[in-house]
């Protein structure tokens, strides 16, 4: 144990005295605010200058007790994100399928025909060797069988078997599927018949047909087809000539064959109205 | 020599106030630690009392000024702290503690400056101080200062240990002359 020196007692005594002076005098009326104030001030002034070189080390310090929380807000934030994905996707999914369903109803409104929405449920459980889709409504919607498939734009399929909610089309590009078309240009006829990945060969009904790459074929009444007519087909793509002068066509189809979502039954065709015989001009 | 240990020691007050301000006050809030009363008490436990009392005093005035509480709280604890410290360290230099026995002890001053101060600022109403929260935090601050002082002993031991900062030996002091047989005796 030290002692304490006569002088020592009595600078203690003295900075005791001094320190309860300040505190009496700090505490009754704020004597001290000024230099409060530049003391303050000049130790911010350090604090500054040194956080550049403390500052990271105590941020470091202070993130190592946080490592798991931090962990779990990452997950949560994760998680998060994966359902606000969830919604975009869900919404974008939204957005396309108005589009499509306003596509159905610009065609039901130009053509006057019934069309019953229908979701694409599922494709060919064949791995690709027929050209099928399942579609969510069936006989309780009044879907039969043969009943045209469009997707608004052009020509999808038909239907060949019904369930009581679900019905399977047959797409046209299926090498069994065959459509009576129309020329738009020259209104010659043809049956298109499904190349798979290929998408159609026309071979006009009259051999010596004109057909131009470019022109639009739209379902027309050739053969016993069943197809709702007008429904746009396809565009021809080329134009092939056998050596007999046999000519056929390859068609891109119009209708989407891949990637289908929503689609639109036909159900029923208006009736057609009784037309007015054309007169001579001037006669009523 | 003198110019050097008051230029050591001030850049030792702004160093430990700097620290105690963006690095251990921050990082150990709201349990109230202070670097600066573990330096003071140990710089007393190895420089004496006097050295103890005017460092301790010195930093607590500075840091009472740069706070918002009254100003003399913490330079009179750590006054009380550096004397203390001081009066004890004679048994620590004596039969030469280790530096973890010199630890302990400064940690259990500095832990009773920590409390002093937060009865005294409990005292003076300020910054919503308490008894209750000066008790609460007692442990935590103990073993807090134990920690740190287990570093800052070593560091202080060397830095006191340099040349020109290093305590000038003790003199003996005059208290009597005598005089013997014409010639003169000199003794304490």
């Amino acid at each position: 144990m030290r002692r304490l020196t006569r002088r020592q007692r009595i600078s203690a005594a003295a900075l005791t005295a001094l320190a309860l002076f300040f505190i009496s005098l700090d505490f009754a009326g704020g004597s001290l605010s000024d230099a409060h104030g530049g003391a303050s001030g000049a130790m911010g002034s350090l604090y500054r200058g040194s956080d550049s070189v403390i500052g990271p080390l105590r941020r470091f310090v202070q993130g190592i007790p946080d490592v798991g929380q931090n962990r779990r807000e990452i997950a949560d934030l994760k998680q998060e994100n994966a359902g606000l994905q969830r919604q975009l996707t869900a919404t974008q999914a939204d957005a396309a399928t108005a589009k499509e369903l306003a596509r159905l109803q610009l065609q039901s409104d130009s053509t006057g025909w019934q069309l019953m929405p229908a979701k694409v449920i599922a494709t060919t459980p064949s791995a690709g060797f027929e050209w099928t889709v399942t579609i969510d409504v069936g006989s309780r919607e009044h879907v039969v069988v043969g009943q045209t498939v469009t997707d608004g734009v052009g020509l999808v399929g038909r239907i060949v078997s019904v369930h009581s909610t679900t019905s399977t089309v047959l797409l046209v590009c299926d090498p069994t599927s065959g459509v009576g078309v129309r020329d738009t240009r020259t209104g010659g006829l043809s049956l298109a018949k499904g190349s798979a990945t290929n998408g159609l060969t026309a071979t006009p009904i009259d051999g010596g047909a004109d057909l131009k790459v470019g022109d639009q074929l739209v379902t027309g009444p050739a053969g016993k087809t069943t197809y709702a007519p007008g429904v746009v087909v396809g565009q021809v793509a080329a134009v092939h000539r056998s050596a007999d002068g046999t000519v056929s066509a390859t068609v891109r189809p119009t209708g989407a064959q891949t990637g289908l979502n929503v689609v639109g039954v036909v159900l029923q065709t208006p009736r057609t109205v009784a037309r007015q015989p054309i007169t001579p001009a001037g006669q009523p | 020599m003198i110019a050097s240990r008051v230029a050591v020691a001030v850049a030792g007050l702004l160093t430990v106030l700097l620290l105690q301000a963006s690095l251990v006050g921050p990082l150990t809030f709201p349990v109230p630690v202070s670097l600066p009363a573990l330096l003071v008490v140990v710089v007393a436990i190895y420089a004496g009392p006097g050295i103890g009392m005017g460092f301790g005093f010195a930093t607590g005035l500075v840091a009472d000024l740069a706070s918002d509480h009254p100003a003399g709280v913490q330079a009179l604890c750590w006054l009380a702290a550096g004397v203390a410290a001081g009066v004890l360290g004679g048994l620590a230099v004596q039969r030469a503690y280790s530096n973890r026995a010199a630890a302990a002890m400064a940690a259990a001053v500095a832990t009773a400056a920590s409390f002093a101060q937060s009865i005294v600022l409990a005292i003076v109403g300020s910054h919503g101080a308490t008894v209750w929260l000066a008790l609460r935090y007692l442990v935590p601050v103990g073993l807090t200062d134990a920690l740190l002082a287990l570093a800052l002993v070593p560091l202080v031991r060397w830095l006191l240990r340099a040349q020109g900062i290093r305590a000038p030996r003790p003199v003996g002091e005059v208290i009597t002359r005598v005089d013997v047989a014409g010639g003169s005796y000199v003794g304490r």
